[in-house]
C-alpha cells in the first residue's frame, strides 16, 4: 500500500531533476548536457514505478486511498487545505501521464541531439512532467489550480523552446493567452466555489456535499461552467481551439507529449475530477456534449485539408478530445477516460511517427514527402497500426473506446444523445478519412523531395526561408533506435489496450469490465452501484453501432485510398469545384481572422482600448500627475527638516515627547 | 525571600558572553594572515549557543532572581530569532570585514556582545533590567558604528547616533524612574498588578510612560523620535546598518512586545491611541520620503521606519477590550509582530547584502549606479528584486504572508482605519521599490560599453555572501508560500505571553 510520502515522490522526482538540471547541469556542466536526458529518464521511470506501485495500492484498497487534508495557508476565515487525492482516476492518469512521459523522453534524446538547448529542453520536460502529476494528484482546490497553471507556464515555455523563431514565440504566447481566458472562468468558478462553503475547497468534500445536496442545481451549474471554461481553454475545445495547431511549432517530443496525450486531456480529467458537480446540473452536462460533439467534427473538417503532417494531427486531437467531452457530457465517465487513456498512446505514436518522417525528409509538410514507407519501414508499420487505431477499425484499441462511446450515446434517451451520436460519426468518417490521408501522401507512392524541393519552391515563390527550413536536411533512412524503440512499444499498446475494457466477456488474466469497474469502484464518485453502472461500469457491446461505426470508418478509408493512392477522383478537381468550402477549411474558418483582426484589433484595441487610453491620459493620469506631484512635495517638506543638524534631531524629539504626553493625557 | 539561584539556566548567555571574549582576545594571539577564522570561530558559538537554548529551555517555564530574567518560550523564541539574526549578520559581514575593516576582532567580538544584549532584552522581565540589556546591545552598536574611523561619514554618523542614543536613554530612564516612583515596582508584573488596581491613571505614571514610549521610539526608530536613522544608516558600514536596521529593532520589539502585554496591558485603553498614532505617522512618513532618496541606504533606512509603522500597528492591536469590560490579549496581534519581524528580518538583510556587496564592486550607494545590474549580475538583481517584493509585501514572498496576519489582527482590535492606511502606506512602498527594481532590470547599463565590458567580467559575488543571499532567497519563498511552521512558533511564543507564569519558585513581591 502506497502512503502519502510515496505519493508526494512521484511529483518529486522529475521536480528534483528540474532542478538539479536547472540549477547544476546547465550552469556548470553544459558540456555533458546528455546527462540531462538520462537523469530525466531515471526520474520519470522512478515516477512510473511509483504510480504502478500506486494503481495496484487503488485497486486493492477499493477505488480509493483515504489520505490526510493538510493546512496550506491558514488564516483568520480562511484555510487553504492541500493534500493528496489517491482515486482509480488519479491512478489511470498517473500510468497515462508518467508512461507516456518516459517514451517521449526516451524518444526526445535521439530526437534532440545536437540541440543547443538540450539541457534546458530535459529540464523544462522534467518540470512539466511534474506539473502534470501534481494536477492529477491534487486534493485541493487550489493546489490543483496551481498545478493547472504550472501545466500551463510549462506548456508555454515548451512550444516557445526554439524561441529566436518568431512563429514559434508568437504561438507561445498566443496558447498562454488563449488558455488564459478559459482559467480565468475557472479561477471565478473556484471562488464561487469557496463562497458557497469554507470546507468546499477540498474536494472530497465538495463531493460528500454534492451527495448530500448541499449544493443547489443553479449553483452546481455556475460553478460546473466556469470549470468546464477552463478545461475548454486547456483542451483547445471550441470556441478556444486555434491555439493547438499553432502550438506545433515546438520540438515534436513536445507536441507528442503534452498537446497531444497529457496536457491537452487535462480539460478532461477536470470535468471528470469534479464529475459529482457537474452531474448535479442537467444544462451543464449538456453544455459539455454538445460543445465536445461540435468540437469533434469542426475539428476534424480542418484536418481533411491540411497538409502539415502536425497540424493535421493538432486537428485530430481536438477532434478526439471533443469525443471524451461529449462522452462524459452524456454520462459515459468511464467510456470517456478509457478513450483518454487509449487515445493517450495512439496519438503520441502518431505524433512520434511525425517527427521520424521529419527526421527523413527535413520538413512537415505532406506534398513534399511520400515514399517513405520503403526507407522507413518500422515508422511505417507502427504508423499503420496507430491509424487503424485512431480509425476505430476492429481490434484496434481505438475502436473499442469509440464504441463504447457511441453505444452509450446509443442508449441516451433524449434529443442530445441522438445529436452527438450523429456529430460522432461523421467525425468517425472523416478521422478515417484524414488519417489515410496522411498514411497515403507520407508513406506511399514517390518521394517528392523534402525540405530541398520545399526550400526551391518557396525561393521560387520568393518567400523567405526560415532557420528551420534552412538548417534541414534530406536524411532518406530509418531514425534511430531511441526514436524507433518508443514506436514500437506504443504500436503494442495501440493494439493492446483496447482489450482492458473487454464488454463481451472475460479473456485471459482481465475479467470482463475490468476497466469500467476499476474506474467506478471510488463511492466518493459513485456511490450506489446504479450510479456506477450509469457511468459504464459494465459497457455492454452493441453489434449494430460496432457495425455503423465500422463502415463509416472503412468508407473513410476507402474514399482516401481512392484519392490519394488509386487516383480514381482528383483531389484537384474536388478541390475546384467546391471552392469556397475548401478555402474555409483551409483558412481554419477564419477563427484567427475573427480573433485576432476583428475582436482583438478592431473592437478591443481601437474602439474599446483607445477610448481607455484616452480617458487614461487626460483624466487619470492628470489626477496621478498631480498627487504625485503633491506627494513629492509633501515628502520634500518633510525631507527638509532632515537638515543633518543634531540640534534639530533633538528638538524635534523632545517636541514629539511633549506631543506624545499630550496624547497620552488626552486619551487616558 | 529566597530568590531562584540556578544560575545554569544562565548557560546559553554565559555562552554568548565567553564566545565574545574569546574572539576579541584571539584577535591579539592569532597571525593577520589567520584572523579569516574569527568568524567562523564566532558562527559555531552562536551555534552552541541556540543549541544549548533549544535542548536546555525547551520546555521550561522558570524566572530568575525573583522574575529579573524569564525563560519560557517566548523568550525562546527571540534567543533561537535574534542568535540566528546575529550569525547571520556575522556571515553577510564576512566578504565586507575583510575588504573595508581593519580589525576584524573587535568587530565580531563586539558584535557577538550585542548579540547578549538582544537576547536579555526579550528575557528581562522588569525595567531596568531591560534597559542595561538595552544599553549593552546600544554601546556595542555606537562601537560597531564608529568602526571604521578613518572615514569621516563613519565618524559623523557614530556621534550623532551616541549623542541622540544618550540622549534617548535618558528619556527612558527618567521616564522609568517616574514610573517606578508612583507605582513602586519595574517588574512587568508589579505594573500590571498596580494597573489593575488602579484604572485611573496617576499623571506621573502617564509621563512615565509616554517618556518610555519615546525612549523606545528612539530604538525602534518609530517617527518623531527617528531623524537619527537615515543620518547613522547612510555612514555606518553596511553590514553594521543592515544589523542597525534588523536586529536592534527587532530585539527593541521583543522588550516592547514583553513589556506592552505582561505589563501595560491592562492599560490598554489609555495607551493604544498614542501607539496608533505614532504608527500612522511612522508608516506615513517613513513610506513619502523614502521616495526621494537617491542613497539606496537611506532609502532603506526609511523604508524600515515604515516597516515600524506597521509592527506599531501590532502593537497597538495587542488587546481587545471583550463585551465584560476586561482586556483580552490578541495572541494574533502577537504572533503577527513576531511573524513580520521574522519575516522583514530575512527581506532585509537580503537587500542590504546585495547593497554591501554591489558597494564593493562599485564603491556606491546611489540607486542611480544599479542600473543594469540585471545585465552585470543576473543573481544579485534577482535576490534584490525578491527582497524588496517581500518588503513591499507581494504574494508568494514573506513580506505578503506576515503582512497578511499583521494587518488582520489590527483590522480585528478594532483598528481598521490603521489597517487600510497601513495598505496604502505600502502600495506607496512599491513605488519606490520599483524604481530600484526598474533600474536593475529595465535601464541599460550605462555608456561606454568597454567599461562595461570588464565590469561583467569582474562583477563577482564571493561565496560566503552567495551561499548567503542563496539560503535568504529560499527563506523569503518558503516563509511566502509556507509560514505553518513559524506561525506555529510565534503562537508558542504567544501563549507564554498570553498566560500567567506558573512558577513554583515564584516569589511573593
Amino acid at each position: 500500500m502506497i502512503n502519502e510520502a510515496g505519493s508526494w515522490l512521484i511529483i518529486g522526482f522529475p521536480l528534483a531533476s528540474f532542478v538539479i538540471i536547472g540549477a547544476v547541469i546547465r550552469p556548470f556542466f553544459n558540456r555533458y548536457a546528455i546527462v540531462a536526458g538520462y537523469l530525466t529518464i531515471l526520474a520519470v521511470a522512478i515516477s512510473l514505478g511509483l504510480s504502478i506501485f500506486a494503481f495496484i495500492s487503488v485497486a486493492d484498497a477499493g477505488g480509493n486511498i483515504p489520505f490526510e487534508s493538510r493546512e496550506w495557508l491558514s488564516f483568520p476565515g480562511l484555510v487553504i487545505p492541500f493534500g493528496i487525492m489517491m482515486d482509480s482516476l488519479t491512478v489511470l492518469m498517473l500510468i497515462t501521464v508518467a508512461g507516456v512521459s518516459l517514451l517521449v523522453q526516451v524518444y526526445g534524446l535521439g530526437y534532440m541531439k545536437g540541440d543547443k538547448g538540450y539541457a534546458k529542453y530535459f529540464a523544462f520536460m522534467s518540470l512539466f512532467t511534474a506539473s502534470m502529476l501534481g494536477l492529477v494528484l491534487s486534493r485541493g482546490v487550489i493546489q490543483l489550480y496551481a498545478f493547472w497553471e504550472l501545466v500551463g507556464l510549462s506548456s508555454y515555455l515548451l512550444i516557445g523552446f526554439w524561441y529566436t523563431r518568431p512563429a514559434a514565440a508568437a504561438a507561445a504566447k498566443k496558447a498562454f493567452l488563449m488558455t488564459r481566458l478559459g482559467d480565468f472562468a475557472f479561477l471565478l468558478a473556484i471562488l464561487y466555489i469557496f463562497t458557497l462553503g469554507d470546507d468546499l475547497l477540498d474536494i472530497p468534500h465538495l463531493y460528500e456535499a454534492a451527495q448530500i445536496g448541499a449544493i443547489g442545481a443553479t449553483a452546481a451549474t455556475w460553478a460546473a461552467l466556469g470549470i468546464f471554461a477552463g478545461a475548454v481553454g486547456k483542451s483547445a475545445q471550441f470556441p478556444l481551439n486555434t491555439w493547438l495547431p499553432d502550438a506545433m511549432e515546438g520540438p515534436t517530443p513536445v507536441s507528442a507529449l503534452v498537446h497531444s496525450a497529457t496536457m491537452v486531456a487535462a480539460g478532461v480529467f477536470l470535468v471528470g475530477r469534479f464529475f459529482p458537480l457537474f452531474e448535479l446540473s442537467n444544462e451543464a452536462m449538456n453544455t459539455v456534449a454538445l460543445v465536445g460533439g461540435f468540437t469533434a467534427v469542426f475539428a476534424a473538417s480542418m484536418g481533411l485539408v491540411a497538409n502539415d503532417i502536425k497540424r493535421v494531427f493538432a486537428f485530430s486531437t481536438i477532434s478526439q478530445l471533443g469525443y471524451m467531452f461529449f462522452a462524459i457530457g452524456i454520462g459515459a465517465y468511464v467510456a470517456a477516460f478509457f478513450h483518454l487513456f487509449v487515445h493517450a498512446w495512439f496519438k503520441t505514436l502518431l505524433f512520434m511517427s511525425a517527427g521520424s518522417v521529419n527526421h527523413a525528409s527535413g520538413t512537415f509538410d505532406m506534398r513534399y514527402m511520400g515514399g517513405l514507407r520503403k526507407v522507413m519501414p518500422f515508422t511505417y508499420a507502427t504508423t499503420v497500426i496507430g491509424g487503424l487505431s485512431l480509425a476505430g477499425i476492429f481490434p484496434f484499441a481505438g475502436f473499442w473506446s469509440k464504441d463504447e462511446i457511441f453505444a452509450h450515446a446509443a442508449e441516451v434517451d433524449s434529443p442530445v444523445g441522438w445529436i452527438v451520436l450523429i456529430l460522432g460519426l461523421t467525425a468517425a468518417f472523416m478521422t478515417a478519412f484524414y488519417m489515410f490521408r496522411v498514411i497515403f501522401m507520407t508513406y506511399h507512392g514517390k518521394f517528392r523531395g523534402g525540405v530541398d524541393k520545399e526550400n526551391e519552391d518557396l525561393r521560387a515563390a520568393g518567400e523567405e526561408i526560415d532557420e528551420a527550413h534552412a538548417t534541414a536536411r534530406v536524411h532518406l533512412a530509418e531514425s534511430p533506435w531511441t526514436m524507433v524503440m518508443p514506436l514500437l512499444i506504443l504500436a503494442v499498446a495501440a493494439v493492446l489496450a483496447g482489450y482492458l475494457t473487454n464488454p463481451t466477456a472475460g479473456y485471459g488474466i482481465v475479467d470482463q469490465h475490468s476497466f469500467g469497474e476499476f474506474m467506478t469502484e471510488n463511492h466518493q464518485v459513485f456511490e450506489t452501484h446504479e450510479a456506477a453502472v450509469h457511468a459504464g461500469a459494465e459497457p455492454k457491446f452493441n453489434y449494430g453501432i460496432a457495425f455503423l461505426s465500422t463502415l463509416v470508418a472503412l468508407s473513410g478509408i476507402a474514399l482516401a485510398y481512392a484519392m490519394y493512392q488509386a487516383k480514381l477522383i482528383s483531389p484537384a478537381n474536388l478541390t475546384a469545384r467546391f471552392k469556397p468550402v475548401h478555402r474555409i477549411l483551409i483558412n481554419k474558418y477564419y477563427m484567427d481572422e475573427l480573433y485576432e483582426d476583428i475582436i482583438v484589433r478592431n473592437i478591443f484595441y481601437n474602439r474599446f482600448a483607445k477610448r481607455l487610453a484616452s480617458f487614461d491620459i487626460t483624466i487619470l493620469d492628470g489626477v496621478n500627475v498631480q498627487l504625485a506631484s503633491w506627494t513629492r512635495r509633501f515628502s520634500g517638506v518633510l525631507g527638509f527638516i532632515q537638515d543633518g543638524q543634531l540640534q534639530t534631531y533633538g528638538a524635534v524629539a523632545s517636541a514629539g515627547a511633549v506631543v506624545a504626553i499630550v496624547i497620552f493625557l488626552f486619551w487616558a | 525571600m529566597s530568590a531562584n539561584v540556578n544560575v545554569n539556566l544562565l548557560t546559553p548567555e554565559f555562552i554568548l558572553a565567553g564566545m565574545g571574549l574569546l574572539v576579541l582576545s584571539l584577535d591579539l594571539v592569532l597571525p593577520k594572515a589567520r584572523r579569516g577564522i574569527l568568524p567562523w570561530i564566532g558562527v559555531a558559538g552562536l551555534i552552541a549557543a541556540v543549541a544549548t537554548a533549544l535542548i536546555y529551555r525547551w520546555d521550561r517555564v522558570e524566572e530568575l532572581y525573583g522574575g529579573v530574567f524569564i525563560a519560557d518560550r517566548y523568550s525562546l523564541f527571540f534567543f533561537a530569532f535574534l542568535v540566528i539574526l546575529g550569525g547571520a549578520v556575522m556571515i553577510a559581514s564576512v566578504d565586507y570585514v575583510k575588504q573595508h575593516i581593519k580589525f576584524p576582532g573587535e568587530y565580531y567580538g563586539i558584535l557577538i556582545f550585542s548579540i547578549l544584549g538582544m537576547v536579555l532584552m526579550a528575557s528581562a522581565g522588569e525595567l531596568l533590567t531591560a534597559y542595561i540589556a538595552m544599553e549593552l546591545l546600544s554601546f556595542s552598536l555606537y562601537v560597531l558604528v564608529a568602526l571604521r574611523k578613518y572615514d569621516s561619514k563613519s565618524n559623523e554618523s557614530a556621534a550623532k547616533y551616541i549623542l541622540l542614543g544618550a540622549f534617548s536613554s535618558a528619556i527612558m530612564l527618567y521616564g522609568i524612574s517616574m514610573v517606578w516612583g508612583v507605582t513602586g515596582t519595574t517588574f512587568y508584573d508589579g505594573i500590571a498588578a498596580h494597573l489593575t488596581a488602579n484604572p485611573d491613571l496617576d499623571i506621573g505614571l502617564i509621563v512615565g510612560l509616554s517618556l518610555i514610549v519615546a525612549g523606545l521610539g528612539f530604538k525602534v526608530a518609530a517617527v518623531p523620535f527617528h531623524m537619527w536613522a537615515p543620518d547613522v544608516y547612510e555612514g555606518a558600514p553596511t553590514p553594521v546598518t543592515a544589523y542597525l536596521a534588523i536586529g536592534s529593532k527587532a530585539a527593541a520589539f521583543a522588550l516592547i512586545l514583553r513589556l506592552f502585554s505582561e505589563g501595560l496591558l491592562p492599560a490598554i485603553e489609555d495607551w493604544r491611541v498614542l501607539i496608533a498614532t505614532l504608527a500612522a505617522a511612522t508608516m506615513v512618513l517613513g513610506n513619502l520620503v523614502a521616495i526621494r532618496q537617491e542613497n539606496i541606504k537611506r532609502m532603506l533606512a526609511y523604508s524600515s521606519i515604515g516597516q515600524v509603522g506597521y509592527l506599531l500597528l501590532g502593537v497597538a492591536s495587542l488587546g481587545v477590550v471583550d463585551a465584560g469590560g476586561a482586556v483580552v490579549f490578541s495572541e494574533r496581534a502577537s504572533t503577527g509582530i513576531m511573524v513580520h519581524l521574522v519575516g522583514y528580518a530575512v527581506a532585509n538583510l537580503a537587500a542590504f547584502l546585495v547593497v554591501a556587496v554591489v558597494y564593493s564592486r562599485t564603491g556606491s550607494d546611489q540607486i542611480s549606479d544599479y542600473r543594469g545590474l540585471a545585465k552585470k549580475s543576473p543573481y544579485l538583481s534577482l535576490v534584490l528584486s525578491v527582497a524588496l517584493f517581500s518588503l513591499a509585501g507581494l504574494p508568494f514572498f514573506a513580506g505578503f504572508v506576515t503582512k497578511f496576519y499583521l494587518f488582520t489582527a489590527g483590522a480585528e482590535a478594532g483598528f481598521l482605519w490603521l489597517s487600510g492606511l497601513a495598505m496604502v502606506a505600502s502600495l506607496v512602498s512599491l513605488y519606490y521599490y520599483l524604481r530600484v527594481i526598474q533600474r536593475a532590470y529595465v535601464d541599460q547599463p550605462s555608456e561606454g560599453d568597454e567599461e562595461t565590458a570588464v565590469e561583467r567580467s569582474t562583477f563577482f559575488v564571493p561565496l560566503t555572501s552567495w551561499l548567503m543571499l542563496g539560503v535568504l532567497f529560499v527563506g523569503m519563498i518558503l516563509i511566502g508560500v509556507w509560514p505553518t511552521e513559524l506561525a506555529a512558533a510565534a503562537d508558542s511564543a504567544s501563549d507564554a505571553l498570553g498566560t500567567v507564569r506558573d512558577v513554583s519558585t515564584a516569589l511573593v513581591r
